[in-house]
């Protein structure tokens, strides 16, 4: 028995050291509210709280001189500030490349859009989908500003307003992006525009604003 | 001893493993259509047709479960009999007697549409049912809601499993269940399709009126489907209470105001009241409106710029012929209607052996 128990708890030992120690490439996500870590429901500068914070993260690839040299497959991922261990995406198998750039979409690309019920991160039980005006939600943001809320539910895969945004970084090894969300309500009158939750222009105009606040974290 | 127990041991674990990968494996089922009919537009291979999921999606779609308080189920306003529409009630009734704003569609022949509800709102038959589920007028639930009530449901684990071998039961599976029953609606048996297929002909009334179908009528209520799955302002005036402006509120292009999905005229003798909001009890009152009635507007069809004219002989012919769509094998189809054997089983056994 004795034995037995011997055995077992080295073969969990060594799945839990193989995963640790092989050098998988792994995505940090990192959301800020300025310089500091998002808390959600409490009071950041300017009486802003942050509740909810989801988007999806998909069709990473990896690029050398202009060209892909690594995609993963199935590749969606929805980062939810509540869940911290989703905002360290670990690709699946080994990448073992050269690169100079990372490359994904912040959202969900059209066809994703027609394709029927989904499971994973992509199921319907995840929040991120409208039950009215079938699509995903492709990022959504919700809080408070001085007791008033506000909610951005960006999302529309049809032309002429899609929110898909393509995101293309410069980083040879450290893949650790980060993410301003006062930068993104910075740049809004949350006093006027405190509120959407279907496609459109305006979405589109909202989802080009996120898509250009990524960045290489260079502090970690 | 220490050894015997190990080696005891480790063949319980290989034979757990083994039991593990011989999983159940359920009957593939193929839908069966005329041959002239075009490809279906829904994508078996994302999820293949099996008895198990066929069943299992039958089984919610009965099941009240799915409302809220209990009290709704989709065949509340879906009735096998009557081509699944909700007869008598022009717009639809929901939880706590709520009553919604749209008249609920017949549904059938549903695997070779490309959009649903009336003004396109939802994109595939598998996230359509998120609207009803969702919608405070209908049952006014919420998905991860319904997931728990499942998975605290004395059967509905095991049912999971035999459709999509995962007894983790998940949204995916949940909608696509309900797909699986509902892609086997196929409305094909009328004697208007015994007439295609030649063994049958029409009497010389409906041959009449099929020819004036085909001269004012088939534009857009295009054969087999009985609908091109268009969008188009067939002359309605606007509903003064409702105001609804069909496929606008989807697009927001003044181009697409009035319109509304063209509905399928298969069954059309049961699935009355007509248009989206319900408004015309009779196909008689259908007729009158493209006879005498056509509001012109902005976006009325192009089809209907000229005038349809019809003598009370002809509107006769043409009724004669809509009532060949009718299919009594879909509307009595004992594979459609409320599972007994699946929430009674007890029940049924005892009846066989008595
Ligand atoms: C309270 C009544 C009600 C309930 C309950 C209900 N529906 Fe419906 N259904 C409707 C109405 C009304 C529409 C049309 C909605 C619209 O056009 O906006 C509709 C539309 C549909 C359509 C689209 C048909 C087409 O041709 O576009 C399908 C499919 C459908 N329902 C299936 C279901 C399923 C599955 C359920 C159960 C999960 C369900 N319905 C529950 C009233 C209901
Ligand atoms: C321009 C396209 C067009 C033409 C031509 C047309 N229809 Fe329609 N028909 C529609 C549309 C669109 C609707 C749904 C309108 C709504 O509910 O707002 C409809 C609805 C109906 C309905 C109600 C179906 C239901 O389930 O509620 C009937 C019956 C019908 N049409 C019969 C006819 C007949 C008979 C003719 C020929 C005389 C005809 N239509 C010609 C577009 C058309």
């Amino acid at each position: 028995m004795k034995l037995f128990l011997f055995i077992l708890i080295n073969l969990i030992n060594i799945n839990i050291y193989h995963y640790q120690n092989n050098d998988q490439l792994y995505v940090k996500i990192i959301p800020l509210f300025d310089n500091n870590p998002i808390q959600l429901s409490k009071a950041n500068k300017d009486s802003i709280s942050i509740e909810t914070l989801k988007f999806y993260l998909t069709d990473f690839c990896l690029i050398k001189s202009g060209e892909v040299v690594w995609k993963e497959v199935n590749s969606y991922h929805l980062i939810d500030i509540s869940k911290p261990t989703s905002l360290d995406i670990f690709f699946t198998n080994e990448v073992k490349v050269d690169f100079d750039e990372i490359q994904f979409l912040l959202g969900t690309d059209s066809l994703t859009n027609v394709s029927g019920a989904i499971g994973g991160d992509l199921d319907p039980t995840k929040g991120m989908y409208w039950a009215w005006n079938s699509g995903y939600i492709n990022f959504k943001l919700e809080g408070k500003q001085n007791s008033k809320p506000f909610q951005f539910h960006i999302g529309g895969y049809a032309s002429p307003y899609p929110t898909v945004q393509k995101i293309r970084l410069k980083t040879k090894k450290n893949l650790n992006i980060a993410f301003n969300v006062a930068d993104f309500l910075n740049q809004l009158n949350l006093v006027n525009q405190n509120k959407i939750m279907s496609p459109g222009k305006e979405a589109q105009e909202l989802s080009e604003i996120l898509s250009s606040l990524f960045y290489i974290n260079e502090k970690e | 001893m220490k050894r015997n127990n190990v080696i005891i041991i480790l063949g319980l674990f290989s034979f757990f493993g083994l039991a593990m990968n011989l999983t159940f494996k359920p009957t593939p089922i193929k839908i069966e259509y005329p041959s002239s009919w075009p490809k279906p537009v829904y994508n078996f291979d994302n999820n293949p047709l099996t008895q198990e999921g066929i069943d299992l999606g039958r089984k919610l779609f009965y099941d009240p479960i799915l409302s809220i308080d209990g009290s709704i189920s989709c065949s509340n306003c879906h009735l096998s009999y009557t081509a699944f529409t909700h007869v008598d009630h022009p717009l639809s009734h929901g939880v706590n007697d709520s009553i919604g704003i749209r008249n609920s569609p017949a549904l059938m022949n549903l695997a070779w549409h490309n959009s649903f509800m009336w003004d396109g709102a939802v994109n595939h038959l598998d996230v359509q049912a998120l609207a009803p589920i969702s919608h405070p007028a209908e049952m006014d639930e919420d998905i991860n809601n319904i997931i728990r009530k499942l998975i605290g449901h004395s059967t509905y684990r095991e049912s999971f499993y035999k459709a999509f071998q995962d007894s983790t039961i998940t949204g995916e599976h949940l909608l696509k269940a309900i797909s699986q029953f509902e892609l086997t609606l196929i409305s094909c048996n009328s004697k208007y399709d015994s007439v295609m297929l030649k063994t049958q002909v029409f009497s010389m009334q409906e041959e009449r009126g099929y020819e004036l179908f085909k001269k004012d009528c088939s534009s857009c209520h295009a054969e087999p489907f009985f609908t091109n799955n268009q969008f188009e302002n067939n002359g309605l005036p606007i509903n003064p209470i409702l105001l609804d402006l069909g496929r606008y509120n989807i697009t927001k292009k003044k181009t697409d105001s009035l319109k509304f999905k063209v509905p399928t005229l298969r069954n059309i003798e049961f699935s009355y009241p007509y248009m989206h909001d319900g408004r015309f009890k009779s196909i008689s009152e259908v007729l009158n409106h493209y006879t005498n009635n056509i509001k012109v507007s902005n976006t009325l069809s192009n089809k209907l710029k000229s005038e349809i004219k019809l003598t009370s002989n002809q509107k006769v012919d043409l009724t004669a012929f809509l009532l060949t769509l009718t299919d009594k094998k879909f509307l009595f189809n004992k594979d459609f209607s409320f599972p007994l054997d699946k929430y009674y089983p007890d029940v049924e056994k005892k009846k066989k052996t008595d």
